[in-house]
């Protein structure tokens, strides 16, 4: 085991002396080159260090305003729009308010309204009934004065045609209170 | 040399020599550098132009021209990456993910750019850096985050049962901590590589195409996939400073909770 691998070691060393003086003789030109990568890295952290301190901080600064300014004026819209959803709520509370109102006042002019058609009407009826009754008691003043002028005109009439039938003074006033029963008799039949 | 297409080797397609500085020194600034510099300076004028108070309309928060442009990229970083990710907590860290996004985005955009034609991170030495900085960076915030219980955590999530702790713990330290940085920086380079590769191919064949011969028949079809990969790179451009982008986002969020 030892012996083979001393035979490998051997073989390599063997090999990697023949390849020296080529290596040495050709530049790889993979192989990263040292001033190239000073150069580079100084201008990338000159790059960097600008970026940090002088090239970002204002652009960043803009953005970061304008992404707060968009903030704002999303957060100004959404109150906005809340204080809209209030105020349409208040509106239509208000105009609930104001319907509710309206039909109680409407109720409430109805039923004064029907009081006073029952006062009117009870007064035109007490009106209509006051104005039956006088009218009653003129009528019956009526009859009673027609009856009596009837009676007395009928008794005067009989009184008349029974002395010119008797031909002879007749008691009138006997006659003519005759006369008024009889009346008196056929009005209370009418 | 390949059915007598002369394609050049791939040193001269993604090696640049240096402007200043001796081949071979530390600040050695070559093509490469100049494309990271330029991710720099771009982006920072972008964003300094978006800043201004011009770019808003009058007296409003309203953007308008660059504006536009760079707070619809922040805001993709910041939610679409950093709040689906790793959530409001992440977004302290927006600056390192920005510019981890425009850094590599900008410098694989240099791949159809005029007179340049060459990503960035086309070169291991772009996303290695980057990289090893996102490894600092997410063992960094779980260490802020969790302090030392970190480690154990990244390697024992909690809930897993005792008996399988020994498997779970050799699989969890080297995902977390070997590989996770390994497959960001190979991912980013690969790809972009690979598109470098298939650009300039398709470029040399319609170069070698353009000749007084029947080949030139097959040139249009050579110069459409040339325009459509082109396009494509584009989008690769873009979907691989994501793809990086995003991963770091999750890594720096799996170090902020153990839950995870």
């Amino acid at each position: 085991m030892l012996a083979t691998l001393s035979v490998i070691v051997a073989s390599a060393t063997a090999v990697a002396n023949e390849l020296t003086p080529v290596v040495e003789e050709t530049k790889n030109p993979i192989l990263p080159v040292v001033s190239e990568m000073f150069w580079s890295g100084v201008f990338f952290m000159a790059l960097w260090a600008m970026m940090k301190f002088v090239l970002l901080p204002p652009i960043v600064k803009t953005m970061d305003a304008r992404a707060q300014k968009v903030r704002d004026d999303q957060a100004a819209a959404e109150a906005a729009a809340t204080e809209r959803v209030a105020k349409i709520e208040q509106y239509e509370a208000g105009l609930a308010g104001a319907r509710s109102e309206a039909v109680s006042l409407l109720e409430q002019a109805r039923s004064e309204g029907d009081a006073e058609r029952r006062t009117q009407i009870a007064a035109a009826e007490a009106d209509v009934a006051s104005l039956r009754a006088s009218a009653a008691t003129e009528i019956a003043d009526a009859k009673v004065r027609a009856r009596s002028e009837l009676a007395s005109s009928i008794a005067d009439i009989a009184v008349g045609a029974a002395e010119a039938v008797v031909q002879k003074p007749i008691d009138r006033s006997a006659q003519v209170q005759l006369v008024e029963d009889y009346v008196n008799r056929a009005g209370s039949q009418n | 040399m390949i059915f007598g297409l002369e394609f050049p080797a791939i040193e001269q397609l993604v090696e640049w020599p240096n402007a200043f500085g001796d081949e071979g020194v530390w600040y050695g600034f070559n093509k490469i550098a100049l494309i990271n510099m330029v991710a720099l300076v771009a982006t920072s004028l972008v964003f300094i132009l978006a800043a201004r108070r011009k770019t808003l309309v009058d007296g409003t928060l309203v953007p308008r021209g660059p504006r536009n442009l760079i707070e619809s990229a922040v805001s993709f970083i910041r939610e679409g990456i950093i709040m689906e990710t790793v959530g409001a907590d992440g977004l302290r860290y927006l600056p390192f993910l920005t510019s981890l996004f425009f850094f590599i985005l900008i410098g694989n955009i240099f791949e159809v750019i005029p007179f340049f034609h060459m990503p960035a991170n086309a070169r291991m030495a772009g996303p290695a850096v980057l990289a090893l900085l996102t490894w600092i960076y997410f063992i960094a915030v779980g260490l802020k985050h969790q302090g030392l219980k970190y480690f154990w955590n990244s390697v024992a999530p909690p809930g897993v049962p005792k008996a399988l702790l020994p498997l779970v713990i050799p699989i969890e330290l080297l995902s977390t901590f070997i590989v996770r940085p390994f497959s960001l920086a190979v991912r980013l380079f690969a790809n972009m590589l690979a598109g470098h590769i298939l650009l300039v191919t398709f470029s040399v064949l319609c170069i070698t195409l353009f000749s007084a011969t029947l080949l030139a028949l097959v040139l249009p079809f050579s110069f459409a996939m040339l325009v459509g990969l082109t396009g494509f790179e584009i989008m690769v451009a873009f979907l691989q400073a994501y793809i990086f982008t995003i991963l770091a986002a999750v890594y720096i969020g799996s170090s902020m909770h153990a839950e995870h």
